[in-house]
């Protein structure tokens, strides 16, 4: 019963209520969290929906139902979530930002529907209170007089021209019935005509017949002519029988007329107080309805309902009872019961800071019922309250929409300031998960890169992307697509320096470079520079340490093993850093470097006394010197071979 | 003034008893010269090496060719520091004390008939010349000290 009437509560507002598209490739985003932690979504095309029972209908209209476990209202073949659809959210908002309604024309009207339900109350309830006539009266011109006030939207009006039509019908039929009640009469008087000419007809063949069977007494033509017999009124009678028969039609038919239009009458009626429940205008259902039987006193308040339809089902109850007018003033009298039980919770929950909760509370008393006297009037400061958290709700839910988890998580921050029990949980779990979605997809668009596997950087980082739009690591990769973009000069860049040894260029500027690893060829020569520089700084930095160890000794060993690497590999010769630590170290053990340059200079000039002078003393600065002793062997041999004058 | 003429006086008769002194020590001295010299050039004359003065082992490093061309006989004291044998051979290099951080490398022949043993550690004198040689390849081989004579300090 209280979903039907939820869902004539989101009636009005269910068409501009959209859902969110779901994303492709994405998740379906929540779009609530607070009460119903379900989407608000179409699912018509949902596989898990299909083959419904389609929503009841109502003289041809279809009517909301409302799952007051989701909070959810089916209409239309979607889905919408009470708390967070547009229309409600914006109906909402305007009522937050309504001030009290406690104008001296509000209370008025208020007082005049206070009075009118009296009234209803008091003949439904005092046998003796007349039915009819005085309670239509004062109710009829309450009603116009409310109809007046802007704010009921001349619902009353509409309820009373119901209400007239309604006594119109009953007055038609009423002189109908009295028609027919004066042809009856008629018909009475043709009947009650044609019997006496008949029981005359009657007694005059009785005479004729006695008359003719005694014998003659000689009068010739005495007495005249007898009469043949023959009936005197016959047309007449014939006359009054056909007069009568058409009365009598026309009594059938105004029956008839009566009976079609009385139907007709309580259906229209009917459906007023349905539009008016839908409407979420409960006292004027109230009214609608108590006063139903004044209008029709044939006792029948039977609503005239599909028996298969759902909505005969809510007002059945489900026991098999035929829907009765009564339901309905039932579920509009239970239905103020719960929105003044709403609001009192909201005013406790206000008391007690649990703005979460009160917002909910206060969305459904607002969505069912808008107009009534506990909602109409809830005071500016606690409306100010629960907008401020309203807003935050908001953000928190456009923040979600656009996938922004950062805004989200501020957002719920501050809720939870505002609200010590406001249950985070589901929007923390929610953005903690699709945060770590994004880096994961990053993590491995990065992954990709260094793989060379552009393909699947794209894919990646476009899946970061759509997951977090503004996650802050995607600037890494924007920059790694930038990289990717302009790839083509740094490789080329890459190609020249690779050429001309330029590694340690390379390895500084490695970030730079490491775009290059999207070309495999590339991708292993950065590796391979990569490894040789760092093999090059652990053999500078082995050899520093050991150098320090001696000062005299330790630079004319490192001065020789440099000389050594660099004569052993071409790449090192290249290699800046170990080209000045040669220097270093060369200045470091001058007179060292000096001899055994000496050497080789007198080696080129033929002077090879002087040039195994030369590595000989190179050799008492270093005893253990290689090149010393190469030197000294190489020397030697020629001396030794060659002939003196 | 007395006290000057006493002091004259006395000098006087000092220098008087002096000079036979002076006469018998003169001849003391020129004996013992005469003998030292004889000594001394009996020893020169029966090695005949005399060490090359101003010797710069640092000059012949930077320009050993340039003693090949002047006089090109080397006398030299010096400390055998190392031996290496080539063949018939040997290359020897030494230091010599005005020079403790040089080497000097000598070449002893394969028919240079030595009167000393050359031990590794010991001084001698080395009677060298400063020669201009050529392998057989054709390359000049500039400045290589040869041994001629090597005597015992």
């Amino acid at each position: 019963m209280m979903s039907l009437l939820m869902a004539g509560a989101c009636s009005a507002q269910m068409p501009g209520g959209a859902a969110n598209p779901p994303t492709p490739g994405v998740q379906a985003l929540p779009s609530s969290f607070d009460a119903s932690g379900s989407s608000a979504k179409k699912n018509s095309n949902d596989p898990a929906h299909q083959g419904e029972t389609p929503n009841p209908q109502l003289l041809g209209i279809e009517m909301p139902l409302l799952d007051p476990s989701t909070d959810t209202v089916k209409y239309n073949g979607g889905m919408f979530d009470v708390g967070n659809n547009a229309a409600v959210r914006a109906r909402f908002e305007k009522y937050l930002e309504q001030v009290p309604d406690n104008t001296a024309e509000s209370k008025r009207y208020r007082a005049l529907m206070r009075d009118m339900l009296k009234q209803t109350q008091r003949a439904g309830r005092d046998r003796n209170y007349a039915v009819g006539g005085d309670v239509l009266i004062k109710v009829g011109k309450g009603l116009y007089q409310a109809s007046e006030y802007p704010g009921d939207a001349n619902q009353s009006g509409a309820l009373a021209s119901a209400i007239v039509s309604a006594l119109d019908v009953q007055r038609e039929s009423l002189v109908r019935t009295r028609d027919n009640e004066k042809i009856e009469k008629e018909m009475n008087g043709l009947i009650k005509q044609a019997d006496n000419w008949q029981n005359y007809n009657v007694a005059r063949k009785t005479a004729i017949s006695t008359a003719s069977a005694r014998p003659s007494t000689g009068k010739k033509g005495g007495g005249g002519k007898i009469d043949s017999g023959g009936d005197i009124n016959a047309l007449r009678i014939a006359q009054n029988i056909k007069i009568a028969a058409k009365k009598e039609a026309t009594q059938a038919a105004n029956l008839a007329t009566n009976e079609s239009a009385k139907l007709a009458s309580k259906l229209n009626y009917q459906a007023m107080l349905m539009a008016l429940l839908l409407s979420r205008r409960f006292d004027h259902v109230v009214i609608g309805a108590r006063i139903y039987r004044h209008i029709y006193r044939d006792g029948d308040t039977k609503l005239n309902l599909d028996e298969k339809s759902k909505a005969h089902e809510v007002f059945t109850g489900g026991v098999g009872l035929p829907p009765t007018v009564n339901a309905i003033d039932s579920v509009a009298s239970n239905m103020r019961r719960e929105v003044d039980q709403s609001i009192q919770s909201v005013y406790g929950m206000l008391a007690r800071n649990k703005l979460g909760e009160a917002t909910q509370h206060l969305i459904e008393a607002v969505a069912i019922g808008e107009y009534m006297q506990s909602v109409a009037t809830f005071p500016t400061e606690a409306r100010q309250r629960i907008a401020e958290f309203w807003t935050l709700r908001k953000r928190a839910l456009t923040a979600l929409n656009a996938r922004d988890y950062a805004t989200v998580e501020q957002v719920a921050a501050k809720m939870k300031e505002l609200d010590v029990d406001f249950d985070d949980s589901l929007l923390l779990t929610y953005t903690t998960g699709k945060k770590r979605q994004s880096d994961l997809a990053i993590r491995n668009a990065s992954k990709a890169l260094r793989n060379g596997d552009e393909e699947n950087f794209n894919k990646y980082i476009t899946e970061a992307g759509i997951i977090w739009p503004r996650n802050p690591n995607l600037d890494k990769g924007t920059e790694m697509l930038a990289k990717i973009d302009a790839g083509d000069p740094v490789k080329e860049e890459f190609k020249r320096l690779y050429d001309g040894k330029e590694f340690r260029r390379i390895a500084r500027e490695r970030e730079h470079y490491k775009i290059v690893a999207t070309d495999p060829d590339l991708a292993k020569k950065y590796e391979e520079v990569i490894a040789l520089v760092m093999r090059m700084d652990g053999m500078l930095e082995q050899i520093k340490t050991v150098a320090q160890q001696d000062a005299t000794l330790g630079p004319c060993m490192a001065y020789e093993k440099l000389v050594e690497w660099q004569k052993s590999d071409e790449n090192f010769a290249h290699d800046t850093d170990m080209t000045l630590a040669l220097k270093d170290f060369e200045s470091k053990a001058h007179d060292f470097v000096q001899a055994l340059r000496e050497g080789e200079s007198c080696e080129q000039r033929g002077e090879f006394g002087s040039a195994l002078s030369c590595y000989y003393r190179a050799q008492c600065k270093y005893v253990q010197s290689t090149l010393a002793r190469d030197g000294i062997k190489r020397v030697m041999d020629i001396i030794v071979r060659a002939k003196y004058e | 003034m007395a006290a000057r003429r006493v002091r004259s006086g006395s000098r006087k008769k000092g220098k008087q008893n002096l000079v036979p002194v002076f006469i018998g020590v003169s001849i003391i001295a020129v004996l013992a010269l005469i003998m030292g010299s004889g000594v001394l050039k009996k020893g020169s004359a029966a090695r005949g090496l005399e060490p090359t003065p101003n010797f710069r082992v640092a000059e012949y490093r930077q320009d050993g060719s340039r003693f090949a061309s002047s006089g090109n006989v080397y006398v030299f004291d010096g400390r055998v520091e190392n031996i290496e044998t080539i063949g018939n051979a040997r290359l020897v290099s030494i230091s010599i004390p005005e020079n403790p951080d040089e080497r000097l490398p000598l070449l002893v022949q394969g028919d240079t008939k030595l009167r000393v043993n050359l031990t590794r550690g010991d001084r001698f004198i080395f009677e060298t010349t400063c020669r201009t040689g050529k392998t057989s390849e054709g390359q000049q081989v500039k400045g290589v000290l040869i041994v001629r004579n090597v005597e015992t300090k």
